[in-house]
């Protein structure tokens, strides 16, 4: 008889209860993952896909009501359990990996004792010895000085160190089974590379089997061996990576897939005059911030000064959507800043045919011609405003439309983004993150600007809404001719949408390149590191899909 | 924790001091009825009065007043008292004493009882002692230290109970077993007040510490809860309680105003009291001063142990 | 308001405070008795059929002498919570909207005038004054001032930062609009949450300047000042301090438990 799977769950139902009845948080789930295998478990917010990994741990909320189905781990129900049984499953036999290391380590503790923790819990080493295996588990993880680390506390390592923490704690007591929860989402493009790279390892080394929880396919068919699509608490489809990105048998997994941005799947608008004279010029423009209060330099505080941006210079041609791409803390969102006029800057920004030299030269016209949309759709509306006031109010601040003819002008601007005009009487809470996105994006048009600037719009939408939004934007760039400054950290999606790509690292300018160009030699170090270091999903290389828009 | 960081905070506290002896100077200065008028009583003649003035130098310049008082405090000349005809220091000196035995055992019953409370509460969160714990933390809050103290009074040193004197000051030096009797109700007063607000906030930081992701991942561990709460728990909700008490020694700097007015206890409240009702501006100036500065201090002490308790806290 | 119906400390609030509005509103209509009526047969009584509540040391009936004091304690803590309110908010946000060495040198007074304590600040401001309940309300008002426009300060600091505030500032709005329609009103909901919590303090400073002898004067029938007229009495009828202390408690309690209330409610991270 063959072992049996280390996971296995069958006919799993879960509801929670709430003030208005029940809710259905897992139906009918069945999945099984064997030794040594991966299994991709996708699906977007509120899909179910946390509420699984919390039954499997048994780690339910209080409102939570099982309705039948099993658990088993390595052939033993886990749902009979007691507690204290439980006690010695987790951290031992199942353990896991959280999305953000930063939030799942205890900031008051060092790294090295929260490590050392579950050798003493589950091995029963003293913790002298505990740490001693720590610094062994930490070497393993690649960490190059494991000793210094394990002295450190949180605050004191980077993103990727306490993730490799956190994955070697997971590790420390060679469990049968890991979840890891979007291990890499709160991580750089190339920590996360790395992060990835050392999960495929140990996973070679261990034989462990894992359960891996995200929302990005893309990401998913690079690691797992299988993938299960989890939507509305229902295992939509599952099967071999290959076989689902190749011949879905769903409609939702197949709107997933084709969600998944794809460098060979062009987006963008038609082409830029490539002779046309520069719309926004940036000449040298560099932000410092920091710098104390007049009153606390007198009592001796060092002005902390970091730089924003050194000495960038840029064009954007009129109808051109550039790209901006960087790693957190490159930059990126501080040139939107200067070019909003939010950020006091040195250096010049030239528009058409004006200079100005600093935050407050920026005029009326030049701030009716650029028009900005936030990354947070919830942060960029005020809640106090209904979907009418907040479109009209650049229609009648640069007096674009007569009184009468405003509400005829917002139920265009609302069907332009695809919005029914009865949303122009709603408040910004009453609509979903993708709906208030697209007010946003609404007011931004609604001045008819010359240039819009995008700033990591998509990147706190689910995959689905990220690539309406994205095509949306085109659309309206199309149909308008305006430029668009994207700025984002996504880039595939950056291949598919924008003409000419700017790549920012530590404030600086180190690249910038036609699209067509962005896997040549010509290309700087940085922008090759992060090239390889983002996945590339399977069908685009087995399975072309029909182009459509322009070659790249 | 750099020197140039203590220093800053000792500068920022000289500039509070500053803003306060300006204002107390300023309110003094427009109390009706200046002091030569309160020393000689109301039948003086002019000429008494304005050879006093010109003694104590009320005939000069108010900015001229204002440096030669700030002038003498910072010489260690805090003045004499009007109404006693004492030296401040001398006056004040004794009562800041009694006052901060006061202080002290409330503050110490506070932090002893307030804190495991509002643990309790929040890790028994939605039972019975939870709830029992709110109720009276919320009827805590909503009464006056007056009624505090009254009720308490009536009900445990009335004269059929008689279980603690009713008011009076017995020194440590003299009988613990007197002081302790006597400082019992005025502490307990002062100490239900703030366990009451104390224990609440202790509750929700808890709480919330309870709820975060990294008590989630030592769960997750398999780590005994216990093991969580006294690890992982209790060190980071700690910080934040001493937060609180330091901004409710404000409160307990007002609270010992009235306290000691009922229970009869030699210290500064009851002096200031006796100073406000006979207009003693010296001493009126001084204990305004002086409760300023332990506010202060006390804030500044705070940030201390929280750095000390939470390594993310560096200040440079 | 729904909202507010659902959540039970904030039920137990609004019970709390409709009692207290129904002394204040109806108080001299619902007393049985003159409140300054001496009762000379039934001196420091219990409650009784008669009196309800009971009778002080010159037999003046105690539920009558609470309901006519309402209106004076309760709208003392008002009044002198609204004016500071008022103050305060004008001083934050002015602070918090002008930014600069303006808000530095706002917040540095504000920080020397916070450690001194509201009580003692409240007292020191009477003595110049004089005691008297309108000299006291101002008092309370000036002692509160500091704190809330710290608060409002912070609240309007907070909502600078959002990003619909940021969008407004690239449309290139005005100031007054940036201020009047996308800042003020965000931050108008900390502003009276924390307002509503005021009242109570207010409202128990007041009562202990009346327990002091510096708030209302006899014949008022104020709380706090009948906690004092009785004290001497407090031995043979305890109800002549527990009636007025536990009245004041009651109050101040409405609105701890509604102001509470208020901010679950209108804080979005406590929403659904």
């Amino acid at each position: 008889m063959a072992a049996p799977p280390v996971l296995e769950v069958a006919g799993y139902t879960l509801d929670y209860s709430t003030p208005a009845g029940p809710v259905t948080a897992l139906a009918d789930v069945g999945l099984a993952v064997a030794r040594g295998e991966t299994l991709g478990l996708v699906g977007e917010s509120g899909s179910g896909k946390t509420s699984l990994a919390w039954a499997v741990l048994r780690y339910l909320p209080a409102n939570a009501v099982e309705r039948g189905g099993s658990i088993r781990l390595s052939g033993e129900e886990l749902r009979t359990r007691t507690a204290a049984e439980i006690l010695e499953i987790r951290g031992r036999r199942i353990a896991m990996v959280f999305q953000d290391p930063s939030t799942s380590l205890n900031p008051t503790i060092r790294l090295g004792d929260q490590l050392a923790e579950v050798l003493v819990r589950h091995r029963g080493l003293a913790p002298a010895e505990a740490r001693g295996q720590g610094e062994a588990l930490l070497a393993r993880t690649g960490i190059a000085r494991p000793a210094e680390m394990m002295r450190r506390f949180p605050h004191e390592a980077s993103g990727g160190e306490k993730q490799r923490v956190v994955i070697a704690t997971a590790f420390a007591c060679n469990p049968e089974l890991i979840l890891f929860d979007e291990p890499t989402t709160a991580l750089d493009i190339l920590t996360a590379r790395q992060i990835l790279d050392l999960f495929a390892r140990l996973r070679e080394e261990t034989g462990v089997a894992a359960l891996y929880i995200s929302h990005d396919l893309g990401l998913v068919s690079r690691i797992a061996d299988r993938v299960a699509v989890i939507n509305g608490g229902r295992i939509v489809e599952e099967g071999p990576v290959a076989g689902i990105f190749r011949a879905p048998r769903r409609d939702y997994t197949r709107a997933l897939i084709a969600a998944v941005p794809r460098p060979d799947v062009r987006l963008a608008a038609p082409p830029p005059d490539p002779g046309a004279a520069a719309l926004l010029a940036l000449e040298g423009v560099s932000v410092r911030y920091g710098g104390a209060a007049f009153l606390s330099r007198l009592f001796g505080a060092r002005p902390a000064v970091v730089q924003g941006a050194r000495e960038v210079s840029l064009q954007v041609r009129p109808g051109e959507l550039l790209g901006v791409v960087g790693e957190s803390g490159s930059g990126k969102s501080t040139l939107a800043r200067v070019v909003a006029g939010l950020q006091e800057f040195e250096g010049r920004v030239g528009f058409r045919d004006r200079g100005y030299a600093g935050r407050r030269a920026f005029d009326r016209p030049y701030r009716r011609a650029v028009q900005i949309v936030f990354q947070h759709p919830d942060g960029s509306l005020n809640p106090r405003q209904r979907v009418r006031d907040i479109l009209s109010r650049p229609l009648k601040l640069y007096g674009l439309v007569p009184r009468a003819r405003l509400a005829g002008r917002i139920a265009e601007l609302l069907a332009a983004v695809r919005l029914p005009a009865e949303f122009a009487g709603r408040f910004p809470h009453q609509l979903s993150g993708g709906e208030k996105q697209r007010v946003a994006i609404a007011r931004a048009f609604a001045a008819e600007p010359d240039l819009v600037i995008c700033d990591e719009v998509t990147s706190s939408l689910d995959v689905s809404v990220q690539a309406q939004v994205a095509r949306l934007l085109v659309e309206l760039q199309a149909r308008t001719g305006t430029a668009c400054l994207f700025i984002t950290h996504d880039l595939n999606l950056v291949r598919q949408l924008a003409h000419r790509i700017a790549v920012m690292h530590r404030g600086e300018l180190v690249d910038l390149f036609d699209t067509a160009e962005a896997e040549t030699d010509a290309r700087h170090p940085y922008t090759r590191a992060l090239l390889a270091a983002v996945p590339v999903p399977p069908a685009a290389a087995a399975d072309p899909a029909p182009l459509t828009g322009e070659p790249p | 924790m750099t020197p140039a960081y203590l220093l800053r905070r000792l500068g920022a506290i000289v500039v509070v001091l500053v803003i306060v002896s300006l204002t107390v100077f300023g309110i003094t200065m427009v109390l009706p009825g200046n002091a030569a008028v309160m020393i000689l009583g109301e039948w003086a003649t002019p000429e008494q009065l304005a050879a006093l003035e010109e003694r104590l130098g009320l005939d000069r310049p108010v900015w001229a007043q204002y440096f030669d008082w700030v002038g003498g405090i910072l010489a260690g000349d805090w003045g004499t008292s009007l109404r006693l005809q004492l030296p401040v220091a001398q006056v004040v000196g004794d009562a800041i004493a009694n006052s901060a035995l006061l202080a002290v055992t409330a503050l110490v019953a506070v932090t002893l009882v307030a804190i495991p409370l509002g643990m309790l509460a929040a890790i028994r969160r939605g039972t019975g002692a939870d709830l029992g714990i709110g109720l009276v933390a919320y009827v805590g809050t909503a009464m006056p230290e007056f009624v505090t103290a009254t009720l308490l009074l009536v009900f445990l040193a009335g004269p059929s109970v008689a279980l603690f004197p009713a008011g009076g000051f017995v020194a440590p030096g003299e009988s613990v077993a007197g002081f302790l009797a006597h400082v019992a109700l005025p502490a307990g007063t002062l100490a239900l007040v703030m366990t009451a607000h104390i224990a609440r906030q202790v509750r929700s930081e808890m709480t919330d510490v309870l709820g975060s992701d990294y008590v989630r991942a030592a769960r997750l561990k398999g780590l005994r809860e216990w093991t969580v709460i006294r690890r992982h728990a209790l060190p980071n909700s700690l910080a934040p309680a001493v937060a609180v008490i330091s901004l409710d020694v404000g409160y307990l700097l007002g609270g010992i105003i009235v306290v000691e007015e009922i229970f009869a206890w030699p210290g500064l409240g009851r002096l200031l009291i006796y100073a406000l009702e006979n207009r003693d501006l010296p001493v009126i100036q001084a204990i305004t001063l002086v409760l300023a500065l332990v506010y202060a201090l006390s804030n500044l002490l705070s940030d201390l142990v929280i750095a000390a308790l939470d390594p993310r806290v560096r200040y440079a | 308001m729904r909202e507010l119906l659902r959540h039970p400390p904030g039920i137990a609030g609004a019970v709390l405070l409709a009692l207290v509005a129904v002394a204040v509103l109806l108080g001299p209509w619902l007393a049985p008795y003159d409140p300054q009526a001496f009762h000379p047969a039934a001196r420091l009584q219990g409650p009784s059929a008669a009196y309800w509540l009971g009778t002080d040391q010159f037999g003046r009936d105690l539920f009558s002498r609470l309901m006519h004091g309402a209106r004076a304690t309760i709208l003392f803590g008002l009044g002198a919570t609204l004016i500071g309110v008022a103050a305060g908010a004008l001083i934050g946000v002015t602070a918090g909207v002008t930014g600069g060495w303006v808000d530095s040198l706002i917040m540095r007074i504000l920080d020397g005038l916070l450690a001194v304590p509201d009580l003692l600040f409240a007292l020191l401001i009477v003595t110049v004054l004089g005691g008297g309940v309108q000299q006291a309300m101002l008092a309370v008002a000036v002692a509160f001032t500091p704190g809330m426009a710290r608060i409002a300060r912070a609240a309007v600091l907070s909502i600078r930062t959002r990003e619909y505030v940021l969008a407004a500032i690239a449309r290139g709005e005005s100031a007054a609009w940036i201020i009047g329609r996308e800042v003020l009103p965000n931050a108008v909901g900390p502003i009276i949450v924390e307002a509503t919590i005021r009242v109570a303090f207010a409202i128990m400073i007041g009562a202990t300047l009346g327990f002091l002898g510096l708030g209302a004067q006899p014949p008022s029938t104020e709380w706090g000042l009948m906690v004092a007229e009785a004290r001497q009495f407090m031995f043979r009828n305890p109800f002549v301090v527990a009636v007025p202390g536990v009245a004041i408690a009651i109050a101040a309690m409405g609105f701890n438990l509604f102001g509470d209330a208020l901010r679950d409610i209108l804080d979005p991270r406590r929403r659904r």
